[in-house]
């Protein structure tokens, strides 16, 4: 039912108000234990002050027993020796001063006869007003019980009014004289009940009264101050004597001020204040916390927003390689609901089914505990689509409050645009060098023609000139013969022109310089891995161990290199060609100790024989845009450097073009 | 063909052989040249001396160092010459379409070297002929201009109002003179302008 309740509370009021109830049902709950507890606590101390009050009762009726039986036992003493009259009145007024209590002692015979009397000194005589006859009724019962008994017995009481208008509740006890077995007389002690609590009281505390009673309730004689206007503890205690019963009654009272009046209160009051306070100060955490988990919400919202708001993709995996988060941006960057991403761990969905493998091993050496490079590595992902992109992913290990990783976050960037505009600012730049090399290769045959024009003219000129002459009769062999030595000098200078150029190929020969394999494939492989990414290209590398530098043109050969690459990437740009592998390979020729052997592999659709023919004719090309001077050129300047430039078919698919250089003379082994 | 004997061929090329081998080309087919190894020189020459009222033509390499041969035409254009002295321009392939404009505007015509001699030479001839032409008709045009110099501003009136074919009376009533005067006036025309009749003085003015 308080279950139900809670759940009623929990929807019909907000969480402020239920909060509220909570609180104030708590403190009720508190301020009713400390209620309790106090109550408790008084009660507790009540009953310890009724029960030793009732101690102190019962030690009072004792006293009062004792006190009475001394008496009975000195009255005995008067008899003993049957004294005459006048010496029992002399022991009786001994005892009578002795005794307060004891208002007159009375020696009757066995007919109730005075036979001699005694009176308290410190009284007035107690019968003087109503005569002694007046208790004849009182004696009476109490000798009627004596004598049955064969023991003293006393009277019940009476009131005995006095001259001076008040009066005294009395008590007549007779102890009947017996001699063998004979009541002889009796003797008749008349107890005042006031001076008997008188006797008493003196070891009672002032705040307490003490009384005797009727059974009824009716006071007899009264001790002790009556404030009743506080509370009152009030004990009775029988005191029953041989023939009349009286009952002693003792009230106790406390005043206001004790509420707290013992330790255990105090302890109860003190806990319960530190209870109240602790209360206040779980409240004030309680506030305190409430105020943190709103500023942790607002965090949290504000978190959410920046990451909803990021176009950066966000995915966070645990150690065991679950992805545990992913933002908007990473969902909307693979097409995967963040439902179908969350908790895989087997290959993601975003991996391209030809890299799950290469992945994965990559994922196990991250999940190994290596750092990844800060400024991130690139990667391809899948699209949801089946489309792939290429991504950049800046990884960092995501730490707990503990200070324990917990896993990594990665964030990752679409870099398909900054990829275009790379490939973009490369194509042009290419075009712009081709129309370069384009623009000089024009420049060099116009000056060319023209400086082979000039002799060719003058040639011309002179043997048409000539042969005109000739026609002639009357010709002049001389003539003649100058225009044949002109003729002649003008051919050598055309000679002269042919072989400037040749000087000017020549003149390289000074550039070259000892390079290692391993620095011309340095210098070509980012140009060559920027296309092969276009392209979708794995460039590979296989170079042999312990290769000895090769004296080259490294410009040249380079250039060489590059141009080798491109075509082989080139003739794997085909749809039905999936895996693209591009191997540059060096190692030492197979048939010259001093030459090593660069090879460029490809697994294109290899070359056809008619093409193969005329592979190294200048301005022969099966490309669209070519010009059909890199594969000549390239075998020129192999040759230049005395290597051979040759291909063949690279089973089962592809080609394989391979180069030699010598090896630098005398070169100390380089790495 | 004859060879015209007074005609003279100028040769403008950077290249000296190139030069002597047009010379010598040329001589072959009896053709007096004079050759000159850039544009500035033969610049000056037709400005320090006119050129000879006779047929002439030039042949001018298109790429020579300092003023090119461009340029040259240029000049030429700019002085109204190119007419009586035709060019023809020699040129590398490259420059080719250079030489196409400048025939466009006004050469006469271009030769890709190395040309086909003879033909280069016939091309030469035809120049020459052309500017042979024009020759004759300054020649013509300036005997006519010298003529009518001397005419006095009575016989200019006379002779205007001949050429019109009006008649001697008709003549007189207009220039409220007497027939007789007339006929004094329009026999000094024909002795000065050296014509026998009014008709052939008609065709001399209008051929002018």
């Amino acid at each position: 039912m308080s279950a139900s309740f809670i759940r009623l509370l929990s929807q019909r009021w907000p969480a402020h108000w239920r909060r509220h109830a909570l609180w104030s049902s708590l403190a009720a709950l508190v301020v009713a234990l400390l209620v309790t507890l106090v109550w408790l606590a008084g009660r507790y101390e009540a009953s310890q002050l009724q029960s030793r009050l009732d101690r102190d009762a019962a030690d009072a009726v004792n006293d009062i027993r004792t006190g009475l039986t001394r008496n009975l036992q000195s009255l005995q003493a008067l008899q003993f020796g049957d004294p005459k009259p006048s010496a029992w009145v002399k022991g009786a007024n001994g005892l009578l001063r002795e005794r307060r209590e004891l208002l007159r002692i009375e020696w009757r015979d066995s007919q109730y006869r005075t036979l001699a009397e005694a009176g308290t000194p410190y009284r007035p005589p107690v019968f003087e007003r109503l005569g002694r006859e007046s208790a004849q009724s009182e004696v009476n019962q109490a000798c009627t019980a004596a004598r049955r008994i064969s023991a003293p017995a006393y009277s019940t009481s009476y009131f005995v009014p006095l001259t001076d208008g008040l009066g005294l509740e009395v008590m007549e006890l007779c102890l009947p004289l017996a001699h063998a077995g004979v009541v002889m007389g009796y003797l008749v002690a008349t107890y005042s009940l006031q001076d008997l609590l008188d006797d008493l009281a003196r070891q009672l505390t002032r705040s307490q009264e003490v009384s005797f009673t009727e059974g009824d309730g009716t006071r007899l004689a009264i001790r002790g101050s009556a404030n009743r206007t506080s509370r009152v503890f009030s004990a009775q205690h029988l005191l029953d004597l041989p023939g009349a019963t009286l009952v002693l009654r003792i009230d106790s009272w406390r005043g206001a001020p004790d509420l707290f009046p013992n330790v255990l209160t105090a302890l109860v009051t003190a806990m319960s204040i530190a209870l109240v306070s602790i209360l206040l100060l779980l409240g004030k955490d309680m506030r305190r916390r409430l105020k943190a988990e709103r500023d942790l919400a607002d965090a949290l919202a504000f978190r959410k927003a920046m990451e909803d708001s990021l176009v950066t993709g966000l995915r966070a995996r645990d150690l065991q390689g679950r992805i545990t988060y992913v933002n908007p941006a990473f969902c909307q960057m693979v097409g995967f609901s963040a439902e179908e991403l969350l908790g895989q761990s087997a290959d993601a969905p975003y991996w391209p089914p030809e890299l799950a493998d290469e992945y994965k091993k990559r994922q196990a050496i991250r999940l190994a505990g290596s750092v990844p490079p800060r400024e991130g590595f690139e990667s391809v992902f899948m699209h949801k689509d089946g489309t792939r992109f290429p991504v950049l992913i800046i990884e960092a290990p995501l730490i707990n409050a503990l200070g324990a990783q917990t896993g990594w976050m990665s964030a990752c960037l679409d870099i398909r645009e900054q990829r275009r505009i790379e490939e973009l600012s490369r194509a042009s730049q290419e075009r712009l060098q081709a129309t370069a090399r384009l623009a000089m290769v024009g420049e060099m045959a116009s000056l060319l023609s023209h400086e082979l024009n000039q002799p060719l003219a003058a040639i011309s000129s002179y043997a048409t000139g000539t042969l005109n002459l000739l026609q002639h009769d009357r010709h002049n062999d001389a003539d003649v013969g100058l225009a044949m030595r002109r003729i002649a000098e003008q051919a050598e200078r055309a000679g002269r022109v042919i072989k400037s150029v040749h000087d000017v190929v020549r003149r390289r020969d000074q550039a070259r310089e000892l390079t290692a394999p391993r620095i011309l494939l340095d210098a070509i492989l980012p140009l060559v891995n920027l296309q092969a990414r276009k392209l979708g290209v794995q460039v590979q590398v296989r170079m042999a161990a312990e290769l000895p530098p090769v004296l080259c043109d490294r410009t040249m050969v380079e250039q060489v290199l590059l141009n080798l690459a491109r075509n082989g990437m080139q003739a794997m740009d085909r749809p039905d060609i999936r895996s693209r592998v591009l191997t540059l390979g060096v190692r030492r020729a197979s048939g010259d100790a001093r030459a090593l052997e660069f090879s460029v592999t490809d697994v294109g659709p290899g070359i056809a024989p008619e093409v193969a023919q005329q592979l190294f004719t200048p301005f022969f090309t099966t490309k669209a845009e070519g010009m059909g001077l890199g594969l000549s050129l390239c075998r020129t300047v192999i040759e230049q450097h005395g290597g051979t430039l040759a291909f063949e078919p690279n089973p089962p698919r592809g080609m394989v073009f391979t180069f030699t250089l010598p090896v630098g003379e005398g070169a100390a082994r380089l790495p | 063909m004859q060879p015209a004997i007074d005609a003279s061929v100028f040769v403008v090329d950077d290249d000296a052989s190139v030069r002597d081998a047009l010379a010598w080309l040329l001589r072959s087919r009896h053709l007096a040249s004079q050759v000159y190894d850039s544009a500035e020189a033969f610049l000056e020459m037709i400005d320090s001396a006119r050129l000879p009222p006779r047929p002439a033509c030039l042949l001018l390499d298109v790429r020579m160092p300092g003023m090119s041969g461009l340029a040259l035409f240029e000049r030429l254009v700019e002085r109204g010459l190119h007419q009586a002295l035709p060019v023809i321009f020699l040129t590398g392939h490259a420059d080719v379409p250079t030489a196409v404009s400048a025939v466009k505007r006004g050469a006469f015509d271009f030769c890709e070297k190395p040309f086909s001699d003879n033909a280069l030479v016939d091309r030469v001839e035809q120049a020459l002929a052309q500017s042979a032409t024009i020759v004759q008709g300054q020649r013509a045009r300036e005997l006519l201009r010298q003529r009518l110099a001397e005419l006095t501003e009575r016989e200019r009136a006379v002779m205007q109002l001949v050429v019109e074919g009006l008649p001697n009376k008709r003549i007189a009533d207009q220039l409220d003179i007497s027939v007789r005067t007339v006929e004094v006036h329009r026999a000094r025309v024909f002795d000065k302008m050296e014509v026998k009749s009014a008709v052939e003085l008609a065709n001399l003015l209008r051929d002018a």
